[in-house]
C-alpha cells in the first residue's frame, strides 16, 4: 500500500508543473482580481474616456472644425488621473489611503491589460504585455452622420498588397480598436490599441449596393454609370471613357429612365445590352463598390504641417523669464 | 455548385416549377390485357381517376418579416443615400416570379420597389385584404391574411414614380453567394437571394439657392397583380406634357359645366360630358400640349361656356423638358408649379368628386412591405472624406470661425490651451488645460506614470509662467464626479473596501517578508497573486515533501523490511510441545499412532473456582465499579477541564471535584480560548 501513496506523490509533483496556472492576468472577464469584477469594468471604461464630457476632450469647438479629422495620442497620466478620482471615491481615512496606495500598482497594471481587451471577439487571444500608447482620431464631418455604420480598419504595417488588404481580426498585423463610438450624430472618437502605420475608413457595406456615380453641379444634378464587361466584371474603361450619362424620367425626380439607359448601353461593346438587357445584366453594371479613404503616411509630413499652435514657444519663454 | 468566397452569381430569373395558387393533379391509367378467353380493354380494367388538390402558397398581401433578409437604405436612417438605388434582399429564391401577371409576357415579377416622396401617395395600414386593390380588380384565390396594407397613389404619380411596364422585368434578380461569406450572406440559409430593386433614386430636395433638404422617402413592396395595365408602358420621350394643366382645365370646365346646370343658364348636356371623360380618362399624352384641350373642347359641341386657358399653364409650368440626362433643378421648380396649380384645382374636385377620380384616378396596390428613410444632402462619401482637413489635434485649421467677441484661441506646443478660469476665490484667471486627446506621443512607462493621488488638488501645477496647469486635476475631477453619479460603484467601491482589508494586510505582512516568501516559493513569485497564495503554499509545500521527504517527513518505510527474528532452541517438535505446555516427550518418538494416544491422554487443566463462582451477583458489581472508575479516569484525563464542566454531566460522569486535574490551561484550552478571542476580535474591527 505505502508503495501505491509515494507513486502518488511523485506524480504529483508533474501534475504541480502542469497545473500551475501562468500570469494572473488570465483572468475571466467576470472572475475578481486586484479589485471586483464590476469595478474594473467601471475603471476600463473611464479610461476610454466613456462619459467623458466633450468639452474636456476637446477644449474649444475650434479644434475641432467642421469637416475635419484630427489625430492624437492618448495622455496615459490624463487617464490615470480619472481613475485615481474615480478610487478616491472609496477612501474615508487614511488608512484605507494606505491600503490603496499599497494596491494601486496592481491595480493599474490590471487595468493596462484590461483596457486593451474591451472589444476583444469571442475566440480572440487576449492581448498581454506591457501598456503601449493608444492613438486615435476624432472625425468630424457630414460623413459620420449621413453613412451610419462606417468601417475602421488599422495596421501596423503597410500592408504589402497595398490599399485592398484584408487581414482577418486577428491578425497580429490587425492593431485592434479599443473605441469606436459616435459621441455627436456627426462626431466619430476612434481609439487604437496601438499607433497604426495605416487607417481604412470605408463606407458601411450592407450588403451589395446598386447605384450610379452621383454628381451635383449647382443647380443642377446629374449621375453617370461606367458600364462593365458583362464576362469579366472590369469597367470598359477605367478612366471614364465610356460612361454613360444616366438618363432619367421627364417630370419626376431621380426616376431612372431604364429604358433609355439599356439604349445607352446597348451602344458599348460586351455590356449584355445589345442583345436586349436582362435583369441580372442591369444588375451586374449598377453594382457599386462602397468607397474606401486610406490614411497612411505617403511621406513623414512636417510636424509644423499637422499641427500649429497659435502660441509659440519662445514667445512664452520670453514672456514669461523677461528675457 | 458552389461559388468562391467573396463571389456572386447572378441570376435573371429563378422561375418556381409551378405558381402559387391552387393546382390539381389528375392521374389516369389505361390498362389492356389479352389472355387466352381473349383480350381485355380499357373498360374491363377500369381504374379510377385520381385527384390530388395542391395548394401553393405564397405571400400575397405581406411578406412575413423572417423572408426579408435586409433592405437598403437602412429603415428610419439618415443619409446621404442619393446616389444608391433602394433593394429589398428576400430570403425566398422564386417569390418575385411566383404570380402571374395578366397581360404581362410570362414570368414577369409581380412585385415592384416603388420610391415614394412625402406627400406623393398615401400609405393606408390594417386594412381589409379586399380593399387593398383597386375597387374593380378582384384577385381570385385565398388571401393569406386578413388585414394587409395598401399604397393609394393617383395614376399622374404612377406614370411618375412607378416602374413602367418594361422596366419590371428588369429591376428583380435573384443572386447566388458563397455561404460561408457572411458579408453577403447576411443570414440566409442556402446562398440563394431574390433582390428587387427601386427604380428611383432617393436624391434629396433642392431648395431654390442650390441647398439640399432633406427629404422623407417611403419605400413600398407592391403587389402589381391585376393592375400591370396601370403602369405606363413605356417611359415617356423626353418631350414636357401638359397633362395636369390639360386636366386641370378640364376641371374647370366641369366645374362650370356644374354651375350652368345648377342655374340652367347654358344647357349643359350629360351625355356628352360623358364622352368627353371616355376619352379623357387613358388619352395619351398630348403631343402638342396647347392643341390637346383645345381640340377636346370643340369635341364638346355647344358647349359655349368651355374656356381653355392651357396657353397660360403652357408659358408658366411648361417648360420643355431637354432631351438630356441633367434634370434642372429650375425646371424642377416649374414643374413643382404645376403641382401647386393641381393643389389648387383640388377644390374643383371637392365641387365634383365623380370628375376628379376619372381624370387623375387613384389606384391601390396591396403593399407587401415598406420602411421608410430620409434622405440628406447629396454630397457622397468619397467627396467628403476626400476633403478632410487631416491634422494633430490642436490644430485649429484653415479658416478659424467667427472670432467675435472673443479672444484668439491661445494654443501652445504641448497642447495645452488657455481657458478662462475662475478660482475658489473668485478670481479670474488663465489657466492651462489639455484634454487627454495630445498631438504628442506621451510617454508610457511606469516610471512616467501618474503616482497615486487623493485629491484633486494633489494634481494641480504651477508653471514657470505663473498659470497654473489644471489638466491632471480635471481628469481627476471628473473620474470622481462620474463615479459619484454611479451608486452601484460607490457600493462596489465601499464593499471592495470593507472586503479586502484583510488582503491588504496580509499584502504588507508578505512585502515584509518577502525573503522567507521568496524562499519557499521561488524567486519569481508574483505578489500581486495574493488570492492564489494558499493554494500556491500547499502546492508549493507538497512539491518539497515530494522532492526532499527525508527532510520533512523522516525517512521513507522501505518496501521491504526484514521481518523479528525467531529464536529456536532445541528441536523442532520439542520447541512446538513446550508452546504447548505438554511435556516434550508426547511429540517425540516416530510412531504417529502412538502419538495421537499420548495426546488424548495429555490432562485439560481446569480452574473450578471460576466455574463455581460465574453466575454470582457479587463478581459482577466489583468488576463493573472496577471498570467505571477505569474509563472515568481514563476520559477525565483526556479532556480538559472546561470540557469536563460544559460536556461531561449527567450520570454517565458523576463529575466531581476530584476528578478534575489541579492542572493550569492545557494546549487544548489554550488553542480554544485563542480561537474565541480573536472571533471577538475580527467583529470589533468590523
Amino acid at each position: 500500500m505505502i508503495n501505491n501513496k509515494i507513486d502518488i506523490l511523485n506524480h504529483l509533483a508533474a501534475e504541480l508543473k502542469t497545473t500551475v496556472k501562468p500570469a494572473f492576468t488570465e483572468f475571466q472577464k467576470d472572475q475578481d482580481t486586484a479589485m471586483p469584477a464590476e469595478l474594473r469594468n467601471w475603471l476600463v471604461r473611464l479610461r476610454l474616456l466613456e462619459g467623458v464630457p466633450f468639452a474636456n476632450l476637446v477644449a474649444d469647438s475650434e479644434l475641432l472644425p467642421q469637416e475635419s479629422i484630427r489625430w492624437f495620442y492618448l495622455d496615459r497620466r490624463w487617464t490615470d488621473a480619472i481613475v485615481q478620482g474615480a478610487l478616491s471615491v472609496g477612501t474615508v481615512n487614511s488608512d484605507d489611503r494606505i491600503q490603496l496606495e499599497a494596491q494601486y500598482a496592481a491595480i493599474r497594471a490590471e487595468l493596462d491589460t484590461e483596457e486593451r481587451n474591451v472589444r476583444r471577439r469571442e475566440g480572440d487571444k487576449r492581448k498581454m504585455g506591457a501598456p503601449g500608447p493608444i492613438s486615435g482620431f476624432l472625425l468630424r464631418s457630414a460623413a459620420v452622420s449621413g453613412w451610419p455604420g462606417l468601417h475602421v480598419r488599422a495596421f501596423n504595417v503597410d500592408p504589402e498588397e497595398g490599399d485592398d488588404a484584408r487581414y482577418e481580426e486577428d491578425d497580429p498585423r490587425r492593431i485592434r480598436l479599443l473605441r469606436l463610438e459616435r459621441l455627436a450624430p456627426a462626431v466619430l472618437l476612434c481609439l487604437f490599441d496601438g499607433i497604426p502605420k495605416v487607417v481604412h475608413i470605408e463606407e458601411p457595406r450592407q450588403g451589395i449596393q446598386f447605384g450610379f456615380m452621383h454628381e451635383d453641379s449647382g443647380s443642377s444634378r446629374s449621375a453617370k454609370l461606367r458600364p462593365r464587361n458583362k464576362t469579366t466584371f472590369e469597367y470598359l474603361d477605367e478612366s471614364g471613357g465610356q460612361d454613360i450619362d444616366v438618363p432619367f424620367r421627364v417630370g419626376s425626380s431621380g426616376v431612372v429612365d431604364i429604358r433609355r439607359l439599356s439604349d445607352a448601353l446597348a451602344t458599348k461593346p460586351n455590356t449584355g445590352a445589345a442583345d436586349g438587357l436582362d435583369s441580372a445584366e442591369y444588375a451586374l453594371q449598377l453594382i457599386r463598390f462602397p468607397w474606401r479613404q486610406v490614411y497612411g503616411e505617403v511621406e513623414s509630413p512636417r510636424f509644423e504641417t499637422v499641427f500649429r499652435a497659435t502660441i509659440e514657444y519662445e514667445k512664452v519663454v520670453e514672456a514669461t523669464f523677461k528675457l | 455548385m458552389a461559388v468562391g468566397e467573396g463571389k456572386f452569381k447572378l441570376y435573371t430569373k429563378i422561375t418556381p416549377p409551378l405558381e402559387a395558387g391552387d393546382w390539381r393533379f389528375e392521374a389516369s391509367q389505361n390498362l389492356s390485357a389479352s389472355t387466352p378467353q381473349g383480350s381485355l380493354d380499357e373498360d374491363d380494367l377500369r381504374i379510377d381517376q385520381e385527384q390530388i388538390n395542391v395548394r401553393i402558397r405564397s405571400p400575397r398581401y405581406v411578406l412575413p418579416p423572417d423572408q426579408v433578409l435586409s433592405t437598403y437604405p437602412p429603415a428610419n436612417s439618415f443619409g446621404s443615400y442619393g446616389s444608391r438605388l433602394p433593394q429589398v434582399v428576400i430570403k425566398r429564391r422564386t417569390l418575385p416570379w411566383e404570380r402571374r401577371l395578366d397581360g404581362a409576357p410570362q414570368n414577369t415579377p409581380w412585385l415592384a420597389l416603388v420610391l415614394i416622396a412625402e406627400g406623393e401617395a398615401r400609405l393606408d395600414t390594417a386594412v381589409d385584404v379586399a380593399d387593398c386593390v383597386t375597387p374593380g380588380v378582384v384577385l381570385d384565390g385565398v388571401a393569406e391574411v386578413a388585414k394587409g396594407n395598401r399604397l393609394v397613389v393617383r395614376k399622374s404619380i404612377i406614370d411618375k414614380v412607378f416602374p413602367t411596364r418594361n422596366d419590371v422585368d428588369l429591376l428583380a434578380h435573384a443572386r447566388e453567394v458563397d455561404i460561408h461569406d457572411t458579408e453577403l450572406m447576411m443570414g440566409d440559409d442556402d446562398g440563394f437571394l431574390a433582390v428587387v430593386i427601386s427604380n428611383r433614386l432617393p436624391v434629396p430636395g433642392k431648395t431654390r439657392s442650390g441647398e439640399s433638404v432633406p427629404v422623407k422617402y417611403l419605400a413600398c413592396l407592391v403587389n402589381l397583380e391585376g393592375q400591370y395595365n396601370a403602369l405606363l408602358e413605356r417611359s415617356p420621350d423626353p418631350v414636357f406634357s401638359t397633362r395636369f394643366v390639360t386636366e386641370r382645365l378640364a376641371f374647370t370646365e366641369h366645374a362650370a359645366q356644374d354651375d350652368h346646370r345648377v342655374m340652367g343658364t347654358a344647357g349643359a348636356r350629360q351625355a356628352d360630358f360623358n364622352l368627353a371623360e371616355g376619352a379623357f380618362a387613358p388619352a395619351p399624352l398630348a403631343s402638342t400640349p396647347a392643341a390637346g384641350p383645345a381640340s377636346r373642347a370643340e369635341a364638346m359641341t355647344g358647349s359655349a361656356s368651355f374656356k381653355v386657358k392651357s396657353g397660360v399653364a403652357a408659358k408658366d409650368g411648361a417648360t420643355p423638358h431637354k432631351a438630356t440626362s441633367q434634370w434642372s433643378t429650375q425646371d424642377l421648380a416649374k414643374a413643382t408649379s404645376t403641382d401647386i396649380s393641381l393643389q389648387m384645382a383640388a377644390d374643383f374636385r371637392i365641387v365634383d368628386m365623380i370628375d376628379a377620380r376619372l381624370l387623375d384616378p387613384e389606384y391601390r396596390f396591396p403593399v407587401l412591405l415598406h420602411w421608410s428613410f430620409t434622405t440628406t444632402g447629396n454630397t457622397t462619401f468619397r467627396s467628403l472624406m476626400e476633403n478632410l482637413d487631416s491634422r494633430l489635434l490642436g490644430d485649429v485649421g484653415n479658416t478659424p470661425s467667427d472670432l467675435s467677441g472673443r479672444l484668439p484661441l491661445e494654443v501652445v506646443e504641448s497642447g495645452h490651451v488657455g481657458l478662462n478660469h475662475k478660482t475658489r476665490e473668485g478670481d479670474e484667471v488663465r489657466s492651462w488645460y489639455r484634454g487627454p486627446l495630445v498631438p504628442h506621443p506621451t510617454l508610457t512607462s511606469t516610471a512616467n506614470r501618474l503616482d497615486l493621488a487623493h485629491s484633486s488638488d494633489q494634481l494641480r501645477i504651477v508653471i514657470p509662467d505663473g498659470r497654473e496647469d489644471l489638466s491632471l486635476a480635471t481628469g481627476f475631477e471628473i473620474g470622481r464626479l462620474l463615479t459619484l453619479s454611479q451608486p452601484s460603484i460607490i457600493a462596489s467601491l465601499m464593499r471592495w473596501r470593507q472586503g479586502h482589508y484583510h488582503a491588504a494586510r496580509l499584502k504588507s505582512m508578505l512585502v515584509a517578508n518577502r525573503p522567507l516568501w521568496e524562499s519557499i516559493l521561488g524567486a519569481g513569485f508574483e505578489f500581486n497573486d495574493l488570492h492564489r497564495l494558499g493554494p500556491l503554499v500547499g502546492r508549493y509545500l507538497v512539491d518539497a515533501i515530494v522532492k526532499q521527504p527525508e527532510l520533512l517527513l523522516g525517512e521513507p518505510r522501505p518496501k521491504v523490511s526484514p521481518g523479528r527474528p525467531l529464536e529456536f532452541d532445541g528441536r523442532a517438535p520439542d520447541v512446538l510441545a513446550t508452546g504447548l505446555g505438554l511435556s516434550a516427550d508426547i511429540l517425540r518418538g516416530g510412531d504417529l499412532n502412538l502419538m495421537l494416544d499420548n495426546l488424548r491422554k495429555v490432562q485439560i487443566p481446569m480452574d473450578d473456582l471460576i466455574i463455581d463462582q460465574v453466575g454470582t451477583i457479587g463478581v459482577r458489581e466489583a468488576l463493573e465499579a472496577d471498570l467505571n472508575t477505569q474509563r472515568i479516569d481514563l476520559v477525565s484525563n483526556v479532556l480538559s477541564n472546561k470540557m469536563l464542566d460544559d460536556v461531561l454531566t449527567g450520570p454517565a460522569f458523576p463529575v466531581t471535584e476530584t476528578i478534575k486535574l489541579d492542572v493550569s490551561l492545557d494546549a487544548l484550552d489554550r488553542i480554544l480560548v485563542d480561537s474565541i478571542r480573536a472571533r471577538q476580535l475580527d467583529e470589533d474591527e468590523l
